[in-house]
Protein backbone atom coordinates (compact mmCIF):
# COMPACT_ATOMS: atom_id res chain seq x y z
CA UNK A 1 0.00 0.00 0.00
CA UNK A 2 1.55 3.27 -1.16
CA UNK A 3 0.68 6.45 0.69
CA UNK A 4 2.11 9.74 -0.53
CA UNK A 5 1.26 13.44 -0.49
CA UNK A 6 -1.03 14.62 -3.27
CA UNK A 7 1.75 16.79 -4.67
CA UNK A 8 3.66 13.63 -5.64
CA UNK A 9 0.71 11.90 -7.28
CA UNK A 10 1.16 11.68 -11.06
CA UNK A 11 -1.52 12.66 -13.59
CA UNK A 12 -4.08 9.87 -14.06
CA UNK A 13 -3.00 8.12 -10.89
CA UNK A 14 -5.95 7.55 -8.61
CA UNK A 15 -6.31 7.02 -4.92
CA UNK A 16 -8.22 7.66 -1.75
CA UNK A 17 -7.63 10.47 0.71
CA UNK A 18 -6.36 9.21 4.05
CA UNK A 19 -5.44 12.51 5.68
CA UNK A 20 -6.22 16.19 5.23
CA UNK A 21 -3.92 18.57 7.07
CA UNK A 22 -2.88 22.18 6.75
CA UNK A 23 -3.57 25.48 8.44
CA UNK A 24 -6.90 25.65 10.18
CA UNK A 25 -8.65 27.91 7.69
CA UNK A 26 -7.25 26.18 4.62
CA UNK A 27 -8.07 22.76 5.99
CA UNK A 28 -11.61 23.82 6.78
CA UNK A 29 -12.13 25.18 3.28
CA UNK A 30 -10.82 21.96 1.77
CA UNK A 31 -13.19 19.93 3.92
CA UNK A 32 -16.08 22.22 2.94
CA UNK A 33 -15.33 21.55 -0.71
CA UNK A 34 -15.45 17.79 -0.28
CA UNK A 35 -11.74 17.09 0.17
CA UNK A 36 -12.39 14.67 2.99
CA UNK A 37 -10.90 11.40 4.23
CA UNK A 38 -12.26 8.53 2.16
CA UNK A 39 -12.95 10.58 -0.97
CA UNK A 40 -11.50 9.27 -4.22
CA UNK A 41 -9.27 11.55 -6.24
CA UNK A 42 -7.64 11.44 -9.61
CA UNK A 43 -4.97 13.91 -10.60
CA UNK A 44 -6.08 15.36 -13.93
CA UNK A 45 -3.14 17.50 -14.92
CA UNK A 46 -0.41 19.72 -13.61
CA UNK A 47 0.33 23.27 -14.73
CA UNK A 48 3.50 23.78 -16.79
CA UNK A 49 5.50 25.06 -13.86
CA UNK A 50 4.17 22.31 -11.61
CA UNK A 51 1.82 24.51 -9.62
CA UNK A 52 -1.18 24.38 -9.38
CA UNK A 53 -2.47 20.90 -10.05
CA UNK A 54 -5.98 19.88 -10.94
CA UNK A 55 -7.77 16.98 -9.33
CA UNK A 56 -11.11 15.35 -9.91
CA UNK A 57 -13.06 14.75 -6.71
CA UNK A 58 -16.71 14.01 -6.00
CA UNK A 59 -17.60 14.56 -9.65
CA UNK A 60 -15.98 17.94 -10.16
CA UNK A 61 -12.57 19.37 -10.89
CA UNK A 62 -10.62 21.35 -8.33
CA UNK A 63 -7.33 23.18 -8.72
CA UNK A 64 -5.02 23.17 -5.72
CA UNK A 65 -1.77 24.92 -4.93
CA UNK A 66 1.13 22.57 -4.23
CA UNK A 67 1.25 24.08 -0.77
CA UNK A 68 -2.25 22.74 -0.14
CA UNK A 69 -1.59 19.47 -1.96
CA UNK A 70 1.34 18.87 0.38
CA UNK A 71 -1.01 18.42 3.30
CA UNK A 72 -3.25 15.87 1.65
CA UNK A 73 -2.16 12.24 1.92
CA UNK A 74 -3.31 9.77 -0.71
CA UNK A 75 -3.42 6.00 -0.67
CA UNK A 76 -2.72 5.07 -4.29
CA UNK A 77 -4.90 2.49 -6.02
CA UNK A 78 -3.00 -0.34 -7.65
CA UNK A 79 -2.85 -0.27 -11.43
CA UNK A 80 -3.48 2.75 -13.59
CA UNK A 81 -6.74 3.18 -15.43
CA UNK B 1 -52.11 32.69 7.23
CA UNK B 2 -51.91 34.74 4.09
CA UNK B 3 -49.02 37.08 4.02
CA UNK B 4 -48.85 39.16 0.89
CA UNK B 5 -45.25 40.17 1.49
CA UNK B 6 -42.56 37.53 1.47
CA UNK B 7 -38.83 37.90 2.03
CA UNK B 8 -36.57 35.25 0.60
CA UNK B 9 -32.81 34.85 0.82
CA UNK B 10 -30.83 33.26 -2.01
CA UNK B 11 -28.02 31.05 -0.82
CA UNK B 12 -25.74 28.73 -2.76
CA UNK B 13 -22.21 27.73 -3.72
CA UNK B 14 -20.18 30.06 -5.91
CA UNK B 15 -20.97 29.34 -9.59
CA UNK B 16 -24.24 27.58 -8.83
CA UNK B 17 -26.16 30.15 -10.89
CA UNK B 18 -27.38 32.13 -7.91
CA UNK B 19 -27.01 35.43 -9.69
CA UNK B 20 -28.85 34.12 -12.75
CA UNK B 21 -31.73 33.01 -10.54
CA UNK B 22 -31.64 36.40 -8.82
CA UNK B 23 -31.80 38.23 -12.15
CA UNK B 24 -34.64 36.00 -13.36
CA UNK B 25 -36.63 36.75 -10.24
CA UNK B 26 -36.05 40.45 -9.97
CA UNK B 27 -35.31 41.65 -13.49
CA UNK B 28 -34.38 45.30 -13.38
CA UNK B 29 -35.88 45.86 -9.96
CA UNK B 30 -32.56 45.57 -8.17
CA UNK B 31 -30.82 47.59 -5.59
CA UNK B 32 -27.13 47.20 -4.76
CA UNK B 33 -25.79 48.26 -1.40
CA UNK B 34 -23.47 46.99 1.26
CA UNK B 35 -23.93 44.70 4.20
CA UNK B 36 -23.79 46.93 7.29
CA UNK B 37 -20.25 47.58 8.46
CA UNK B 38 -18.46 45.58 5.79
CA UNK B 39 -17.63 46.11 2.15
CA UNK B 40 -19.38 43.03 0.87
CA UNK B 41 -21.93 43.83 -1.77
CA UNK B 42 -25.54 43.30 -0.81
CA UNK B 43 -27.99 42.90 -3.64
CA UNK B 44 -31.71 43.17 -3.08
CA UNK B 45 -34.57 43.11 -5.49
CA UNK B 46 -38.24 42.38 -5.62
CA UNK B 47 -40.90 40.91 -7.82
CA UNK B 48 -44.63 40.49 -7.76
CA UNK B 49 -46.17 37.13 -8.45
CA UNK B 50 -49.80 36.07 -8.09
CA UNK B 51 -50.55 39.01 -5.85
CA UNK B 52 -47.52 38.56 -3.62
CA UNK B 53 -44.67 41.01 -3.28
CA UNK B 54 -41.51 38.98 -2.95
CA UNK B 55 -38.40 40.68 -1.66
CA UNK B 56 -35.24 38.83 -2.71
CA UNK B 57 -31.91 39.15 -0.87
CA UNK B 58 -28.84 37.70 -2.59
CA UNK B 59 -26.44 36.20 -0.04
CA UNK B 60 -22.71 35.81 -0.76
CA UNK B 61 -21.82 32.54 -2.52
CA UNK B 62 -20.38 30.12 0.02
CA UNK B 63 -19.49 26.45 0.32
CA UNK B 64 -20.27 26.26 3.98
CA UNK B 65 -21.60 28.26 6.91
CA UNK B 66 -18.69 28.19 9.31
CA UNK B 67 -17.17 31.38 10.67
CA UNK B 68 -13.97 31.28 8.64
CA UNK B 69 -14.71 33.96 6.10
CA UNK B 70 -16.66 37.16 6.17
CA UNK B 71 -18.92 35.91 3.38
CA UNK B 72 -19.90 32.88 5.41
CA UNK B 73 -20.58 34.90 8.53
CA UNK B 74 -22.76 37.34 6.59
CA UNK B 75 -24.77 34.57 4.95
CA UNK B 76 -25.21 32.76 8.22
CA UNK B 77 -26.10 35.80 10.30
CA UNK B 78 -28.70 36.82 7.77
CA UNK B 79 -30.41 33.45 7.91
CA UNK B 80 -30.22 33.22 11.70
CA UNK B 81 -30.93 36.82 12.71
CA UNK B 82 -33.17 38.17 9.97
CA UNK B 83 -35.14 34.96 9.58
CA UNK B 84 -36.26 35.33 5.98
CA UNK B 85 -39.60 33.63 5.29
CA UNK B 86 -37.89 31.22 2.92
CA UNK B 87 -34.26 30.43 2.14
CA UNK B 88 -33.74 29.33 -1.45
CA UNK B 89 -30.57 27.29 -1.85
CA UNK B 90 -29.43 27.30 -5.47
CA UNK B 91 -27.82 23.92 -6.04
CA UNK B 92 -25.73 22.97 -9.09
CA UNK B 93 -27.31 19.70 -10.20
CA UNK B 94 -24.13 18.74 -12.04
CA UNK B 95 -22.16 18.98 -8.80
CA UNK B 96 -24.70 17.65 -6.37
CA UNK B 97 -22.56 16.13 -3.66
CA UNK B 98 -20.50 19.22 -2.91
CA UNK B 99 -23.52 21.52 -3.16
CA UNK B 100 -25.68 19.49 -0.80
CA UNK B 101 -23.24 20.10 2.03
CA UNK B 102 -24.49 23.67 2.27
CA UNK B 103 -28.10 22.50 1.93
CA UNK B 104 -27.66 20.18 4.89
CA UNK B 105 -26.17 22.98 6.97
CA UNK B 106 -29.13 25.21 6.16
CA UNK B 107 -31.50 22.42 7.18
CA UNK B 108 -29.54 21.97 10.38
CA UNK B 109 -30.17 25.65 11.11
CA UNK B 110 -33.86 24.85 10.69
CA UNK B 111 -34.21 27.33 7.86
CA UNK B 112 -37.40 27.23 5.83
CA UNK B 113 -35.55 25.79 2.88
CA UNK B 114 -36.45 25.38 -0.77
CA UNK B 115 -33.87 23.83 -3.07
CA UNK B 116 -33.56 25.30 -6.56
CA UNK B 117 -31.95 22.41 -8.40
CA UNK B 118 -30.28 24.46 -11.10
CA UNK B 119 -28.31 23.50 -14.22
CA UNK B 120 -30.43 20.45 -14.88
CA UNK B 121 -29.36 20.71 -18.52
CA UNK B 122 -25.69 20.33 -17.61
CA UNK B 123 -26.51 17.38 -15.35
CA UNK B 124 -28.47 15.77 -18.17
CA UNK B 125 -25.69 16.33 -20.70
CA UNK B 126 -23.43 14.41 -18.31
CA UNK B 127 -26.07 11.72 -18.21
CA UNK B 128 -26.77 12.18 -14.53
CA UNK B 129 -30.22 11.01 -13.62
CA UNK B 130 -31.56 12.80 -10.57
CA UNK B 131 -34.67 11.49 -8.88
CA UNK B 132 -36.03 14.87 -7.79
CA UNK B 133 -38.93 13.41 -5.79
CA UNK B 134 -36.66 11.09 -3.86
CA UNK B 135 -34.15 13.87 -3.21
CA UNK B 136 -36.98 15.99 -1.85
CA UNK B 137 -38.16 13.15 0.36
CA UNK B 138 -34.67 12.42 1.70
CA UNK B 139 -33.96 16.05 2.52
CA UNK B 140 -37.46 16.80 3.80
CA UNK B 141 -37.63 19.94 1.73
CA UNK B 142 -39.15 20.96 -1.63
CA UNK B 143 -36.84 20.61 -4.63
CA UNK B 144 -37.54 22.57 -7.82
CA UNK B 145 -35.61 21.55 -10.96
CA UNK B 146 -34.46 24.53 -13.00
CA UNK B 147 -32.40 25.72 -15.90
CA UNK B 148 -32.02 29.33 -14.82
CA UNK B 149 -29.94 30.21 -17.87
CA UNK B 150 -33.03 29.55 -20.02
CA UNK B 151 -35.46 30.94 -17.46
CA UNK B 152 -36.84 27.45 -16.92
CA UNK B 153 -38.38 26.70 -13.53
CA UNK B 154 -38.78 30.26 -12.28
CA UNK B 155 -42.62 30.21 -11.95
CA UNK B 156 -42.44 26.80 -10.26
CA UNK B 157 -39.85 28.15 -7.82
CA UNK B 158 -42.07 31.12 -6.98
CA UNK B 159 -45.10 28.85 -6.50
CA UNK B 160 -43.09 26.71 -4.11
CA UNK B 161 -41.76 29.73 -2.23
CA UNK B 162 -45.30 31.03 -1.75
CA UNK B 163 -46.54 27.62 -0.62
CA UNK B 164 -43.73 27.28 1.92
CA UNK B 165 -44.02 30.87 3.18
CA UNK B 166 -47.76 30.42 3.64
CA UNK B 167 -47.30 27.13 5.44
CA UNK B 168 -49.15 25.14 2.75
CA UNK B 169 -46.04 23.13 2.06
CA UNK B 170 -44.01 21.94 5.01
CA UNK B 171 -40.25 21.75 5.33
CA UNK B 172 -39.74 18.83 7.67
CA UNK B 173 -35.97 18.83 7.31
CA UNK B 174 -33.71 15.94 8.17
CA UNK B 175 -32.70 14.46 11.43
CA UNK B 176 -29.03 14.13 10.73
CA UNK B 177 -27.36 11.69 13.09
CA UNK B 178 -23.65 11.95 13.80
CA UNK B 179 -21.74 8.99 15.14
CA UNK B 180 -22.39 7.85 18.66
CA UNK B 181 -19.71 9.83 20.56
CA UNK B 182 -20.55 13.11 18.86
CA UNK B 183 -24.27 12.52 19.17
CA UNK B 184 -23.97 11.93 22.94
CA UNK B 185 -22.27 15.31 23.37
CA UNK B 186 -24.75 17.08 21.10
CA UNK B 187 -27.67 15.77 23.13
CA UNK B 188 -26.03 16.86 26.39
CA UNK B 189 -25.30 20.36 25.12
CA UNK B 190 -28.69 20.63 23.48
CA UNK B 191 -30.37 20.00 26.79
CA UNK B 192 -28.21 22.58 28.60
CA UNK B 193 -28.97 25.13 25.90
CA UNK B 194 -32.72 24.45 25.88
CA UNK B 195 -32.86 24.86 29.65
CA UNK B 196 -31.12 28.22 29.51
CA UNK B 197 -32.07 31.46 27.81
CA UNK B 198 -29.44 30.91 25.11
CA UNK B 199 -31.82 29.19 22.80
CA UNK B 200 -33.75 32.35 22.02
CA UNK B 201 -34.12 32.55 18.27
CA UNK B 202 -31.65 29.76 17.63
CA UNK B 203 -32.05 26.06 17.15
CA UNK B 204 -30.54 24.44 20.28
CA UNK B 205 -29.25 21.53 18.26
CA UNK B 206 -27.55 23.81 15.77
CA UNK B 207 -25.91 25.78 18.59
CA UNK B 208 -24.72 22.51 20.13
CA UNK B 209 -23.15 21.41 16.83
CA UNK B 210 -21.45 24.79 16.39
CA UNK B 211 -20.07 24.69 19.94
CA UNK B 212 -18.57 21.27 19.28
CA UNK B 213 -17.02 22.63 16.09
CA UNK B 214 -15.42 25.31 18.31
CA UNK B 215 -17.00 27.98 16.15
CA UNK B 216 -15.48 31.16 17.54
CA UNK B 217 -18.33 33.42 16.52
CA UNK B 218 -20.93 31.32 18.28
CA UNK B 219 -18.73 30.88 21.35
CA UNK B 220 -18.37 34.68 21.44
CA UNK B 221 -22.11 35.19 21.19
CA UNK B 222 -22.79 32.73 23.97
CA UNK B 223 -20.17 34.39 26.20
CA UNK B 224 -22.01 37.66 25.78
CA UNK B 225 -25.28 36.29 27.06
Amino acid sequence: MVIKPLREVEPLERGRIVKVGGRKGIRRRLLDMGVVVGAEVEVQRVAPLGDPLEIRIKGYNLALRLEEADNIQIEIFEGKL
Amino acid sequence: MTKKKITIALAGNPNSGKTTVFNNLTGARQHVGNWPGVTVEKKEGSCTFKGYTINVVDLPGVYSLTAYSLDEVIARDYVVDEKPDVVVDVVDASNLERNLYLAVQLLEMEANLVIALNMMDVAESREYQIDVKELSRLLGTPVVPMVAAWGKGTPELLDTVIAVAGGYQKVSGINLQYDHDVETEIVKLEKLISDSSLAEGYSPRWLAVKLLEEDEEIIGKIRQT
